[in-house]
């Protein structure tokens, strides 16, 4: 640690450091400030409210379904995007040859804007469409952006659409990465077909299925424009969630000290989640003695 | 031997077709987007396979149609070229030299700068987003291309990723060349960079999705027509041009196209550099 | 190891244009109030509708043509999320434009509250303008309780019913039905012969609780039943209930004759998925070029709402479709004059208020609509923009109420969206959305 070191590693550091003192710091602090006003984007001075934002805020049917959004987007589309990339990754990696090709052309959805998937599905869903005139042929008449839990699942199925390629990318390294021997070798100390997978594959994969959970989990919390743009957060409050609301009520409503407050819950609740995630993934770990 | 043959052959063939089947499934919400976005208008969102085909959608988007108004698409391309481009190429650039800091340079406070962009890297950035569109507004780049390139110049994750990088790599290099004269820049772009093309094409193209596809920060950051990225332009179609879906597929394919070539141009790489950054 | 100089070298070059290229831009909006050789410069923000955009461009262009002083930049609103989101988002950028369209009563109220707008009437020409357009009877219930004028109407639109012909004909319909029982009547015939492939209205917007989605099913069918009763005046709640809760049935009767499709669908009314729809002279022009076959009076015809049983159809109210333009107060002085000498102009004469007619098929808020000459000949060519002409006196504008997004959102919530889906009575939901409304107004 010289002179020259500290001199340069400064230096070099110093966009970071700008960056998170204009974009970090200045922006926590002035979000903090705005959550105790009712200031609206427009009015010259600051009114100090107190904590009344908070307690509208949780109070707010709209907040509490943002809250609660977040965890059915998770049991929704965490298990179905883990399945289809765990399916992907079995079937490519079973193939001889051209995996890379096949590999390269699942990771396409991943490359979509969620503008665009909306625009797709909206076809894809409208009541006139194919996909719904064959469904009310076998007597499926299904709402989908209409009722609640089928709103859910379209989002939390655009979500899995584009993610599965990606994570079936890790998967597939990680099952890459499993020597053939060790199964041979299981087989010499009798371990039966139907206890491979818990006792070689998992365990083996458990590095890769950890990145995806975690990269997963990470995505409920950031749901936006797929919802924003089919269906606005609706029916109801169904499908809104936390940018959702923070988003419609700073700038539609003009609300920005409420939505400072709205964004303060938001991140505890998604610290708070983020936390105990890895927590539990870790100790699910160690449990089975993966780690 | 020969009846195994037939049968290992067999089961390869089971296997390619089921491989090909999950990806024509998975790729089929592109086809029908292109598709229907040369279908003739009757045919838009009735068929899933249109049968008959035009160019009217690409007509109407450049000419307005009856409406007689022209979008700004072009205009909207090259926003979303310019700011895209830009915004990767500051990420990329600031990536590597606070990465290099990181991890080779040995200053006072390295550990807790390390310590704080992972920190940084998982808060979540919801709550930041009323104040920055603010800072943007006070320092007067609301509407500009800086006020969409500035706030998306830096990524934690690129420099996460280079610094994990950099950190393999092994110091030997870094004294041999430093003995020969050569200077920091130097060392960070001649010698780091090459030895990590194919983890800077998967951070180059990560970033480069996710910047041409934002919405959130390119909807709130400007208000002029000329300043509209290709991505929002399309998000505002769907309002007031509702009823002309053709020409909406046809936007969404021009918006799509473009990052699904250059993905595909760099996959050899691409691949590679997953391949490296997930072991 | 020598191809990556060149990247960073360009990286560079990329940063330092870009650079360039804002503060050429931030120079350029400087110089946007008054430059050098005494142009002043408007902007000029239009409706996010094509045509108006088109009609105010080419008006621009007409009176820069004219007057070397002025330059006119027209641009559309952004609607993201809404038109009116975009203006107080400028506003707090302090980049509003010098003035702008689209702008309807409920918002006027509200920006001239947060004093974001110039009282039209003290600028100088003002009394001009509005008998060169004849519109001081149309003007009149603009006024504001302060006794300004903030908007200057550009058009009254009273909203229409359309009803698929064709297909009433096929059901034994000469022509479509006019009361709320003959409409059921209707419906169950239609539902006998067709099942799950057509319904009355099917439209995704009846279950969306969005503000302004009320303006074009709720209030359509409530200034009929309840002879234009004002519903907010003020800051008062004076809805009818006995029309409420009669429009509220009416729609229940509807769902429960599954007459109503609250789903994403593709040009419902179009497509003859739905029969009956509101419709507003916007759509003539993409029917034209997308729906061909669409011809007034032979495959649809359009009339007032339906009335309750027992009301007179002749007398049924709609709402009214009524939308103006400001001018903002925080351009310049300059700015404002050169605004309304434009707006003058535009109006001094009747062919430019027929042009409007003709290409944007809304009409235009003027006195002499049925009576001047230069609308006649655009009504013979286009007989369907007939009824509107006809009915602008029997439409009701709306509320000026500056809370009107937050007290029609109620509307939806509490009673019509919820009614629509079956999840509530009539008289509970009417009672819900009174109680609510009235928390909401005090």
């Amino acid at each position: 640690m010289d002179q020259r070191n500290n001199k340069l590693g400064w230096m070099f550091a110093s966009p970071y450091l700008i960056y998170s003192l204009i974009f970090f710091f200045v922006p926590l602090l002035w979000s903090l400030f705005l959550s105790f006003t009712n200031w609206d984007l427009i009015a010259p001075t600051f009114n100090f409210v107190g904590i009344s934002n908070f307690l509208d805020a949780l109070q707010s049917p709209a907040v509490h379904a943002a809250f609660w959004n977040t965890y059915k987007f998770m049991m929704i589309f965490v298990p179905l995007v883990t399945v289809m990339a765990i399916g992907v990754a079995v079937v490519v990696h079973g193939l001889p040859r051209f995996k890379g090709l096949f590999l390269i052309g699942f990771f396409l959805p991943y490359l979509s804007s969620g503008v665009v998937s909306a625009l797709i599905v909206k076809g894809l869903l409208s009541y006139t469409s194919p996909v719904n005139e064959f469904l009310r042929g076998i007597g499926m008449d299904i709402n989908w952006l209409g009722s609640p839990f089928s709103a859910l699942f379209v989002v939390g199925l655009i979500l899995a659409w584009k993610f599965t390629g990606y994570y079936a990318l890790i998967i597939t390294s990680g099952l890459e990465s499993i020597d053939k021997e060790v199964y041979e070798a299981a087989a010499i100390d009798g371990v039966k077909d139907s206890q491979r997978f818990w006792r070689i594959t998992l365990p083996l994969l458990y590095p890769s299925l950890y990145t995806t959970l975690i990269l997963a989990f990470g995505v409920t919390f950031g749901i936006f424009t797929e919802v924003y743009q089919l269906t606005g957060g609706g029916p109801g409050n169904a499908t809104n969630t936390w940018q959702m609301e923070i988003f419609k009520q700073a700038f539609s409503n003009m609300q920005v000290g409420y939505a400072s407050a709205v964004a303060l819950l938001a991140s505890l609740a998604t610290f708070a989640s983020i936390f105990v995630i890895r927590k539990i993934l870790e100790i699910w770990g160690k449990r089975n003695g993966w780690v | 031997m020969v009846g195994s043959n037939k049968r290992s052959g067999a089961r390869r063939a089971v296997r390619y077709s089921l491989a090909l089947a999950l990806l024509l499934v998975m790729v089929y919400p592109y086809l029908y987007m292109v598709l229907s976005s040369f279908a003739d208008w009757t045919q838009i969102d009735k068929k899933l396979f249109p049968t008959s085909f035009t160019l009217k959608s690409y007509e109407w988007l450049f000419s307005g149609g009856e409406t007689g108004v022209t979008r700004p698409w072009l205009n909207a391309f090259m926003n979303s070229i310019i700011v895209s481009v830009a915004s990767t190429a500051l990420m990329m650039l600031f990536g590597i030299m606070v990465a290099y800091a990181l991890s080779k340079l040995n200053f006072f406070g390295r550990k807790a700068m390390n310590n704080f962009v992972l920190f940084h890297m998982f808060f979540p950035a919801i709550i930041l987003l009323v104040p920055t569109f603010l800072v943007i507004q006070r320092v007067g780049l609301y509407d500009t291309y800086l006020g969409l390139i500035i706030p998306k110049a830096v990524s934690l994750w690129a420099i996460f990723m280079y610094t994990n990088f950099f950190k393999a790599v092994p110091s030997v290099f870094i004294e041999a060349a430093k003995l020969d004269g050569a200077s920091d820049l130097k060392i960070m772009f001649r010698i780091m960079l090459p030895m990590s093309k194919s983890i800077t094409t998967v951070i180059f193209l990560f970033l480069l999705m996710e910047r041409w596809t934002e919405l959130l920060w390119d909807m709130i950051a400007v208000k002029s027509d000329s300043m509209l990225t290709l991505n929002v332009l399309l998000s505002q179609m769907f309002g007031p041009y509702g009823s002309y879906p053709g020409p909406l597929y046809a936007a969404s394919t021009i918006l799509t196209l473009p990052i699904i070539v250059m993905f595909l141009i760099f996959s050899k790489k691409f691949q590679e550099g997953m391949q490296f950054s997930l072991k | 190891m020598k191809k990556r100089i060149p990247m960073v070298l360009s990286v560079a070059l990329i940063a330092g244009m870009l650079s360039a290229c804002s503060t050429g831009q931030s120079g350029q909006n400087e110089s946007g109030s008054a430059s050098g050789e005494g142009v002043t410069t408007i902007e000029f923000w239009a409706a996010p509708n094509p045509t108006q955009q088109a009609y105010w461009q080419e008006m621009a262009k007409a009176y820069e043509a004219q007057n070397g002083k002025v330059k006119i930049n027209v641009s559309a609103i952004k609607e993201s999320p809404t038109s009116e989101a975009s203006i107080q988002a400028a506003l707090a950028a302090k980049s509003a434009p010098t003035m702008s369209e689209n702008i309807n009563r409920g918002f006027a109220a509200q920006l001239s509250s947060s004093k974001a707008l110039v009282p039209l009437d003290t600028l100088e020409g003002y009394d001009d303008l509005l008998k060169g357009r004849s519109m001081s009877k149309t003007i009149e219930p603009w006024k504001f309780a302060d006794g300004h004028q903030y908007v200057l109407p550009i058009y009254s639109n009273p909203m229409l019913f359309g009803w698929r012909l064709d297909i009433l004909k096929e059901l034994g319909y000469n022509e479509p039905p006019k009361t709320y029982g003959e409409v059921l009547e209707l419906t169950k015939k239609l539902k006998d012969k067709y099942g799950d492939k057509k319904y009355l209205w099917a439209k995704p917007d009846l279950a969306d609780p969005t503000a302004w989605k009320r303006w074009f099913d709720f209030y359509m069918l409530y200034d009929a039943a309840s002879n234009g009763n004002k519903f907010i005046e003020g800051d008062t709640f004076t809805g009818d209930e006995k029309a409420g809760i009669e429009v509220l049935t009416f729609v229940d009767s509807l769902r429960k004759e599954k007459g109503l499709l609250a789903r994403q669908v593709t040009d419902p009314f179009e497509n003859g998925t739905g029969v009956f729809t509101d419709i507003g002279p916007w759509t003539f022009t993409t029917w034209a070029e997308k729906y061909p076959n669409l011809k007034y009076n032979e495959t649809y015809a359009l009339t007032m709402p339906p009335v309750p049983d027992g009301a007179d159809p002749a007398q049924s109210k709609t709402f009214a479709d009524t939308k103006g333009l400001v001018i903002y107060a925080s351009a310049t002085k300059a700015q404002q004059q050169a605004a309304l000498d434009f707006v003058k102009w535009v109006y001094s004469d009747a062919k430019n208020d027929a042009a409007w007619f003709k290409q944007t098929n809304l009409p235009p808020a003027r006195d002499d609509l049925s009576t001047n000459e230069s609308f006649k000949a655009i009504l013979d060519e286009s007989p369907q923009l007939k009824p509107y002409a006809e009915n602008v006196p029997n439409a009701v504008p709306p509320m000026d109420n500056a809370k009107y997004n937050d007290l029609q959102t109620i509307i939806g919530t509490e009673a019509f969206n919820k009614v629509v889906k079956g999840e509530i009575a009539p008289a509970e939901g009417w009672a819900a959305m009174k109680a609510a409304l009235e928390k909401a107004l005090k």
